[in-house]
């Protein structure tokens, strides 16, 4: 059988301000955030109870009550920073620890209370040492991640302990905020007479279900251990470094090139060890007289090949100037992705693949990632909005193109090229264009065009015709429908 | 090092290149051929459609390098009649030199079968050398257009295309410089292959006048 335990942090955020020495926590203050519409009381300090507030009252009500009430709004970055270190430290007391934002934790002590001395004893072990890190917390002990979390929170105890196979007898006096339903549901509920989860529990599943729907059911079997609601830990995410310094600067290219190798080594031999691959790599060199210099470079597809690496930092580590040397060091692997290590000799597709990533790495580096680009599909009947270019490296999956519905130029100009009217006509029948003069030998259109119905701003009507012209050139003539003189425009030219 | 020597390096250096003339050409239709490993020059109205024909005769990614007014009105609605979109990688360059570094780059990978760049004035004799000796080293076969004029260069042979006014399709394609062959003048006529099942074909290009110059 499992045991979970759940960690309640009932004062998360003032937590955070007594371990700072906040000198405000001994007056009444409190965290206020938004709710519904309105600055409401989150968390309260002693004094500030004392003052006879409560959670969920509005500011202004507070204020009228403690005129000398001091507040502040939550800040949920530092908040979850703190969840998050704490839930670091609880690595000491069982190797299984999930988080459970925003105020909460949750530990897999199946195996692993009895080097406490037994559950209790784990528990106030527990609550001792995150007293002695100025963090006020409740426990609760049970079977499962739901009734564990229910009994820390609605006991209105420190420690709840609910014995193995006991949880529904622990958790039946509970009311049905324990189950963690949403509050509509909870309503819905309490309007039909409903209080504890031990009246659910004497009515048939089935027909819950079909009133309160599937969500409910689902808490509870998983509440009460019917259904598996494991504890399921997120490892943190390792950090792909390696840092150098030197007791004396450098500054000739071969020794830049020796760190920068070991640097490499070291990062790449542990990324390949976990099979992951990074796409950008930052090189921090600091330079005794001009402070630090980051060099980034990028790749089209994550990897950890060392020379490639070195090979990509070459060009910027030339570019660099240093005068004085140069003596501490660090490279760091970004944008980390797991890949999969393949042979390199037999599959030629994958090789074939891999030469052309490398290209693009290698161009991108110089020129930008964002100059080179691979074309996209988008759903639009607008020739100028039928693609779009996106830079090559994010494209990951192969795009299908569909065979095109209409006959397009292969030469679209995004700014429709004015042209000057010699000979007038439908379309103009002598007409000319970047300095050359051209005559209609056939034309074929219109082909009326309206922009998009959801987009009620972009461009108006517009009549297009493909023009074949007398000395060879096919065009696409555009001009825009109703007006007395038409202007006409060259859209695009034809292959 | 004797004359003899020189002369027999120069026989095995020529024997070299004309083996490779002859085992790799990426074959467009009859007489119309193109050598791999080195850089031809198209001019013309209809050179991108010169280009782009090439390219679907080899496989594997195509790199088009340019300026941003000139690979930025290439339009993959249109080009998917002939070769797949996806194949393409833009690459623009913000001057002259960056176009043609990013040229040499992608010559000189051995995954880009084909390399077109888009120049407003041809390379000249020192660009086009070092070009052609990163296409030596790819293998690939390199497409110049030239928007303006051409300038004295090493390339391997320089087309003009032109459009044909007698069709969808159709083109007039003049080989004026050819430095291992012949020249020729080509009224060129392309059809699709039938396409129901999705997948990019060749199609096929008719040589319909053979008039030599």
């Amino acid at each position: 059988m499992r045991r979970v335990l759940s960690i309640w942090l009932s004062q998360l955020p003032l937590d955070l301000r007594v371990r700072k020495g906040d000198p405000r926590i001994a007056a009444p203050f409190a965290i206020i955030s938004e709710i519904k519409n309105a600055w409401r009381l989150t968390h309260l300090s002693e004094a500030a109870q004392a003052a006879g507030l409560s959670p969920e009252l509005s500011l202004p009500d507070a204020r009228a009550i403690c005129p000398q009430l001091l507040t502040e709004p939550c800040d949920p970055v530092r908040e979850a920073a703190l969840l998050r270190a704490l839930w670091r430290w609880a690595d000491s007391l069982s190797p299984w620890v999930a988080l459970d934002p925003p105020d909460g934790l949750f530990l897999d002590i199946t195996g692993c209370a009895h080097l406490f001395g037994g559950e209790r004893a784990m528990a106030v072990h527990t609550r001792e040492r995150l007293s002695d890190m100025n963090v006020i917390s409740r426990i609760g002990v049970a079977d499962t991640k739901g009734a564990a979390w229910a009994l820390a929170r609605f006991k209105g105890r420190t420690i709840e302990i609910a014995a193995e196979g006991k949880t529904g007898a622990a958790l039946a006096a509970l009311p049905l905020e324990g189950l963690r339903v949403p509050p509509k549901i909870a309503t819905d509920l309490r309007r039909t007479g409903l209080k504890t989860i031990g009246q659910l529990s004497e009515i048939k599943p089935a027909e819950l279900a079909r009133r309160f729907g599937l969500d409910l059911t689902k808490a509870l079997s998983a509440t009460l251990g019917h259904a598996p609601d494991p504890v399921s830990p997120k490892a943190a995410d390792p950090i792909y470094a390696a840092r150098m310094t030197l007791p004396d600067p450098i500054g000739l290219r071969d020794d830049l090139l020796g760190v920068l190798g070991r640097l490499v080594s070291s990062v790449s031999g542990r990324l390949e060890s976990d099979a992951k691959g990074a796409r950008r790599f930052a090189l921090t060199v600091r330079c005794v007289d001009t402070g630090d210099h980051i060099l980034q470079i990028g790749f089209a597809r994550p990897t950890y090949a060392p020379l490639a690496i070195i090979q990509q930092f070459e060009r910027p580590l030339d570019d660099l100037k240093i005068e004085f040397g140069a003596d501490w060091f660090r490279l760091e692997a970004a944008h980390v992705e797991p890949i999969q290590p393949f042979q390199i000799s037999l599959d030629s597709h994958k090789q074939a693949e891999d030469d052309t990533s490398k290209i693009i790495s290698t161009l991108g580096n110089r020129l930008g990632f964002d100059r080179v680009r691979q074309f996209m599909p988008l759903q639009s009947h607008l020739p100028e909005r039928e693609f779009v270019c996106v830079e090559a490296m994010d494209r990951r999956e192969p795009v299908l193109w569909d065979t095109a519905p209409r006959k397009r130029p292969v030469r679209l100009f995004k700014r429709p090229e004015r042209l000057v009217t010699l000979e007038p006509g439908r379309p103009p029948k002598r007409f000319q264009w970047r300095k050359l003069v051209y005559a209609t030998w056939e034309a074929k259109g219109p082909e009326r065009l309206t922009a998009e119905w959801w987009q009620d701003d972009r461009g108006a009507v517009r009549d297009y015709w493909q023009v074949q012209t007398e000395d060879g050139p096919r065009l696409w003539l555009m001009t825009y429908p109703g007006s007395n003189e038409p202007n006409w425009y060259i859209a695009g030219r034809f292959p | 090092m004797s004359v003899a020597q020189i002369i027999n390096r120069r026989d095995v250096g020529t024997l070299a290149t004309l083996q490779l003339q002859a085992r790799e050409a990426v074959c467009l239709s009859g007489p119309v051929r193109l050598a791999k490993g080195r850089v031809h020059e198209v001019m013309g109205d209809s050179a991108d459609m010169f280009a782009i024909l090439t390219a679907s005769r080899l496989a594997g990614p195509i790199i088009w390098i340019g300026l941003s007014r000139d690979i930025g009105s290439l339009a993959p609605t249109a080009l998917q009649d002939y070769i797949d979109p996806a194949r393409v990688i833009l690459t623009e360059g913000i001057s002259r030199s960056e176009v043609l570094w990013a040229a040499e780059q992608a010559l000189r990978a051995r995954c880009a079968s084909c390399v077109i760049v888009e120049l407003s004035a041809g390379p000249n004799l020192r660009e086009s050398r070092r070009l052609q000796v990163a296409a030596q080293d790819g293998g690939g076969v390199g497409i110049i257009l030239i928007h303006g004029r051409a300038q004295t260069s090493a390339c391997e042979t320089r087309w003009h295309c032109a459009a044909n006014k007698s069709g969808e399709n159709t083109w007039v394609w003049s080989l004026t410089k050819n430095r291992r062959g012949e020249l020729g003048t080509w009224c060129v006529n392309w059809t699709n292959r039938d396409r129901s099942g999705g997948a990019y074909e060749a199609g096929v290009i008719h040589l319909a006048v053979a008039t030599a110059t």
